[in-house]
């Protein structure tokens, strides 16, 4: 797979989002690489979510620029190389894992094809299940969502990123409401899809599943960014002067 | 070492007195004086009298027991030759109310993804979808069945389709507001993996909501059986058509019989539809 020296898979220069007066995002750069994993730390209202929300499109951004392998994304473009995995995990409880999975395919089929979770073609069936397979619930296929544990609900959701045959994981705080074994699990499985040639941009809260599970941590603040640096660098300062600006003077949170 | 327990009971406070402010007390007994004067006037309409109903006694007491010239209430005639018909009258005055609303899950179901924001984009057809909604809804079903019978004649058929068009009304209002109340996180998460909005509604948005559709569905057919009573009183069939005959030719008697049917009918029905529905909340 490429390397880190190639042009990246995503790659984000000023994006700047503002809600009225609000400036939520101000000239914020990002770059992730094929097969790279990395994380974002920031406090609640930093601007992390936002930032997820426009390069996938569900949010328009009023400056900057957003590349996906070298192609320029225009605002509010859905772009089928991206995919979400979200904190509430979003699956249809009633339906099946593997109709959850099939789902990821739907942008690239037409509403004949696949007009209900029980009416999808053959071939996306098989691929979904390759998908479920490679998040470990392929004997899970026929259960229904809302009946597996959380953690299992978000490799289901993230095997429907995989049925997307997307290029680059955004996922907005993935682990948030899982427990640590759930959260641990899920990250390794992170970290091994960017070892299969992904790039993953992860926000975290966890800045100890960060330093174990990223290639980069990157920070923000009020939207900008504050920090970029190996995970081994970072510090409990860094995490203090993200997380509790007002406390880091005082010594920390601890 | 054995421990001993902190359970002293904290200091005690005056409680300080609730503000009452002379704006609230103004604004109660308005409220009071409002409601009072309704239920004045709403007497006067309805020439609401307790002592009418005492001096009516010997009417009341003829209707019953009957007199010279009428069979009383009581006893009901349970003779067969009155109870076997009136049992084939109930059965139509189900199918009634069955067919009347099983045959309307598709109209409320395309007036409803239409009339919901979760599934309609489009501000002009979503309030043109509302609006014939709120039209079909606010006109009776014992309304529409004098139309129908008008224009198809008498008998359960017209009947039907009186429900069926009421019920449209009904059924997809409660659909619609189900599909706004439910998690928008699916939907969200398929519209960013690129599916369409009418996609988003048959894999996520309808998925979801199959549960509360059932349940909603299994009340509408209790209530529509009960409407489909009502309307056989307007010649649509059923044991309500006999219940009407039965008080005009004065036969009270048989007429307890077919309100006792209708009693075990509804709440039998009542039972059933309330059972299910437990079934499927679970």
């Amino acid at each position: 797979m490429s390397s880190l020296t190639a042009s990246p898979a995503l790659s984000v220069r000023g994006l700047t989002k503002r809600y009225g007066d609000r400036v939520v995002l101000e000239g914020f750069d990002l770059d992730v690489h094929a097969g790279e994993v990395v994380s974002v730390l920031g406090a609640n209202g930093s601007g992390k979510s936002t930032m997820l929300r426009c390069l996938s499109g569900l949010t328009k951004f009023d400056a900057g620029s957003v590349s996906v392998a070298g192609r320029e994304v225009r605002s509010g473009e859905r772009v089928p190389e991206f995919a979400m995995v979200f904190q509430k995990i979003h699956l249809v409880p009633q339906l099946s894992a593997l109709e959850n999975v099939c789902a990821g395919a739907l942008g690239r089929l037409s509403f004949r094809q696949a007009w209900a979770p029980r009416a999808f073609p053959t071939d996306v069936r098989e691929e979904a299940m390759g998908c479920l397979d490679r998040v470990g619930l392929a004997e899970r296929a026929h259960d229904r969502a809302g009946r597996l544990s959380g953690g299992q609900q978000q490799r289901v959701a993230v095997a429907r990123a995989l049925c997307q045959r997307a290029g680059v994981l955004l996922a907005d705080e993935p682990v948030s409401a899982l427990d640590p074994a759930a959260a641990e699990q899920v990250m390794r499985l992170l970290r091994s899809l960017a070892g299969d040639g992904m790039a993953v941009a992860a926000v975290l809260h966890q800045p100890d599943l960060a330093r174990r599970h990223s290639d980069r941590v990157v920070g923000l603040t009020g939207g900008r960014i504050t920090l970029d640096i190996a995970p081994s660098a970072l510090t409990d300062a860094d995490v203090d002067a993200l997380y509790a600006p007002d406390y880091a003077a005082e010594g920390g949170l601890a | 070492m054995s421990a001993t327990l902190n359970t002293t009971p904290a200091r005690r406070l005056p409680v300080p007195p609730r503000p009452r402010t002379v704006k609230s007390l103004v604004t109660t007994a308005v409220v009071l004086a409002v409601i009072v004067g309704l239920h004045v006037v709403a007497v006067r309409a309805t020439q609401f009298s307790l002592p009418e109903l005492v001096t009516g006694w010997h009417g009341i007491w003829a209707f019953l027991f009957g007199d010279q010239k009428t069979a009383g209430a009581l006893p009901p005639d349970l003779s067969w030759k009155i109870v076997r018909p009136a049992l084939g009258a109930c059965v139509v005055t189900f199918s009634m109310g069955l067919l009347g609303t099983t045959l309307s899950i598709p109209f409320a179901l395309f007036l409803a993804l239409l009339g919901s924001r979760t599934t309609s984009k489009n501000v002009v057809v979503y309030q043109l979808a509302r609006a014939l909604m709120s039209f079909l809804r606010s006109v009776p079903s014992l309304v529409w069945g004098l139309i129908y019978v008008t224009a198809v004649g008498l008998g359960a058929f017209p009947g039907v389709l009186a429900i069926i068009t009421h019920n449209t009304g009904v059924m997809g209002k409660l659909w619609s507001e189900t599909m706004e109340e439910t998690d928008k996180g699916p939907v969200e998460a398929l519209h960013s993996a690129g599916a369409s909005s009418a996609q988003t509604a048959t894999h996520a948005v309808l998925p979801s909501v199959v549960p509360q559709f059932t349940s909603l569905f299994l009340y509408r057919i209790d209530v529509n059986v009960r409407d489909a009573l009502t309307l056989g009183v307007v010649g649509a069939g059923g044991i309500g058509f006999y219940l009407t005959q039965a008080i005009q030719e004065f036969q009270f008697n048989v007429m307890m019989t077919y309100v006792l049917l209708v009693m075990v009918m509804v709440i039998g029905l009542d039972l059933l539809s309330a059972w299910l529905r437990g079934r499927i909340a679970r």
